[in-house]
């Protein structure tokens, strides 16, 4: 076992290189030290004050004895304090920040909760989207459909987190799966919040009861996997959804949010299977309609949610992707993404052609080739562009069209995303 | 009305660099445009679509394919994609302003006749007071949906406001001139299909540059 791992993984290690290494000791003094060290920023104060203020909610909130919730408590912070365990569970934080608010979201009073909307989410499906997408994807259903609108609804997702992260840990760049913690974490933990902020029903309570008020009181509803428990003499769906800690948590849809993360992460390690993802997310959204538990304008909500944390991360967090390695021992460094470096629009003050327009003289002419040209491509006219003296032939210059699409701009650092 | 009259934003909210904003910008409609395939689907279960879903969903899918070769070449820009992006942009822009009022009208059409069909406080005296104050009224219903509503166009059109600032960009940027010797060669073995497309752009980067520079 130890030779497989070794010629598969570890025979490409650059010799020297630290990157990848995993934190073994079991010494909490290893932990103090680095946190003493440690130099806190904006960003860090904003992150661990947010996190911290959530958790110190449900602390007080979460209707259990103190003492057993200070035992819990005490536990994080000891699997923070010990290396071998901090590495994963400490990045973790934000995901325990939303279990956490998740699982608290049902002992809230109802008193103290905003009303809970019912056409408001059918009213912006039309609105926005012309038409109850949901409820018309739901209309025809058979045996076949339901397995099929099963398998990444009620299968998938539930593993997939976990699947996505072995996957990045294993062939993703080193501290990739930091990012993809803090991503999921906020995308799920800004989702719940959302929901709670925000709660409204969703499809299969509009099959149940109308669009007639609802309450706190009701149960959930499996929707369309009522159907799955019938198939296949089970009873999980119908226990699980009833006794849902968010029931009214239609906007924004999770589900939808959970896997357009995992194929926005995919897409970023693999973009070579970048289809094969963005099909499971559509395939996801059509059995989230399907099986009456979104509106379409929730998957859109969720997905964008997931869209714009990801960005966010990808810009701030993650390490630049190297398609050309294959497992996170590959790696002899870590290169961040470098926003200014990497703006397309950025001049190089040395490069002749990056003298700003409105200083030339010839800026009049300059963007005049293409208005002369109303007739077929063929036999077009055409001005040489007077920026360039070197010769009458365009393949001399460095912004022809052709170029343009394939070398990369003289400023701007090869990207491998 | 010249570009010139107007302040386009040099930053995405105060803070994040043009590219990036484009990539969230083109991100997010791309989401957005995927309604028109499953409105095209619905089809397919035995729903009839009239004309106006029809029109809408087939051109949120042809929009879609614009927005994802910009979203493809985010990296490298190319002005002749972007100015054809721009304005298809703007073009959605107004025809989504123009949708969106078309099935409000639907939408509040088919609720007012719903409503006054239904028989609205019969579910209220089954229950007591406090229960009843948990749903939400009519009233609060109707607030948000508009509310939302004003909201995603606003965003709509702040979007298309970053577009145009990151085009005026490209084009001010001597990286980015076109060579027209080059968009010539490029056409003439080209099947016409692509020749369209690119006669296309063209004309977009002309009214780019009348609109922009």
């Amino acid at each position: 076992m130890a030779g497989f791992i070794h010629r598969w993984f570890l025979s490409e290690r650059p010799i020297n290189s630290k990157v990848s290494e995993l934190e073994t000791s079991w010494d909490p003094r290893v932990s103090l030290i680095k946190l003493q060290n440690y130099k806190l920023t904006t960003k860090d104060i904003c992150h661990y004050g947010f996190l911290s203020s959530v958790l110190l909610f449900v602390f007080i909130s979460f209707p259990a004895p103190w003492i057993l919730k200070f035992l819990v408590y005490a536990l994080f912070g000891l699997l923070f304090m010990i290396p071998i365990t901090s590495q994963f569970f400490f990045n973790a934080l934000p995901i325990f920040t939303w279990l956490a608010l998740y699982f608290n979201s049902s002992f809230f009073p109802a008193s103290n909760r905003p009303p809970i909307t019912v056409k408001v989410l059918p009213a912006i499906e039309t609105i926005l989207y012309g038409d109850n997408l949901s409820d018309i994807l739901a209309t025809s259903t058979n045996s076949f459909y339901d397995i099929l609108a099963w398998i990444p609804y009620g299968l998938f997702h539930f593993g997939a987190p976990f699947v996505v992260a072995a996957i990045l840990f294993i062939f993703g760049p080193p501290t990739i799966l930091q990012g993809y913690a803090f991503a999921f974490g906020y995308m799920n933990l800004f989702g719940v919040i959302m929901q709670n902020i925000f709660p409204a029903a969703p499809p299969w309570y509009k099959i149940m009861y109308g669009l007639n008020s609802a309450n706190y009181g009701m149960h959930g509803s499996p929707g369309g996997l009522a159907r799955i428990d019938k198939l296949l003499n089970i009873n999980i769906y119908t226990k699980g959804f009833s006794n849902s800690s968010v029931i009214f948590g239609a906007f924004p849809s999770l589900h939808s949010g959970c896997a357009t993360m995992e194929a926005l992460f995919f897409s970023y390690c693999f973009p070579f299977l970048r289809p094969l993802f963005i099909g499971y997310v559509c395939w996801l959204w059509w059995s989230t309609m399907y099986l009456t538990h979104h509106y379409f304008v929730d998957l859109m909500a969720g997905s964008v949610l997931s869209y714009v944390i990801f960005m966010y991360t990808k810009y701030t967090h993650l390490p630049l992707v190297d398609t050309d390695l294959f497992c996170r021992w590959s790696y002899g460094s870590i290169d961040k993404f470098n926003m200014a470096k990497n703006n397309p629009l950025n001049n190089d003050p040395s490069d002749v052609e990056n003298v700003p327009l409105n200083m030339m003289a010839t800026s009049s002419t300059i963007g005049s080739e293409l208005d002369d040209d109303d007739e077929d491509a063929g036999n077009s006219r055409s001005l040489s562009p007077t920026l360039f003296d070197l010769s009458n032939s365009s393949a001399t210059s460095n912004t022809s069209l052709d170029l343009q699409g394939e070398a990369t701009p003289r400023s701007v650092k090869p990207r491998f995303d | 009305m010249r570009a010139s009259a107007f302040r386009f934003p040099k930053t995405f909210l105060g803070f994040l660099p043009l590219y990036i904003a484009v990539e969230i910008v083109l991100g997010i409609t791309i989401l957005n445009k995927c309604s028109g395939a499953y409105g095209i689907l619905a089809i397919f279960t035995g729903h009839p679509l009239d004309f106006m879903q029809g029109v809408s969903y087939l051109w949120s899918i042809f929009t879609l394919i614009v927005y994802a070769q910009g979203l493809y070449e985010i990296a490298k820009p190319t002005l002749l994609t972007f100015s054809q992006i721009f304005m298809f942009y703007s073009i959605d822009t107004i025809f989504t302003c123009f949708f969106t009022l078309w099935f409000t009208g639907v939408w509040f059409g088919v609720e007012s006749a719903e409503s006054s069909n239904a028989d609205v406080n019969n579910n209220h005296s089954k229950r007591g007071a406090d229960i009843a104050s948990q749903g939400a009224s009519q009233a609060y219903e109707y607030t948000i949906t508009m509310f939302i509503t004003w909201v995603s166009l606003i965003f709509r059109l702040y979007f298309n406001f970053i577009l145009a600032s990151y085009v005026k960009e490209l084009l001010s940027n001597p990286k980015f001139m076109i060579d027209q010797d080059d968009v010539a060669q490029d056409l003439k073995n080209k099947k016409f299909y692509r020749r369209w497309w690119v006669k296309l752009q063209k004309n977009s980067y002309k009214l780019c540059r009348r609109l922009l520079v």
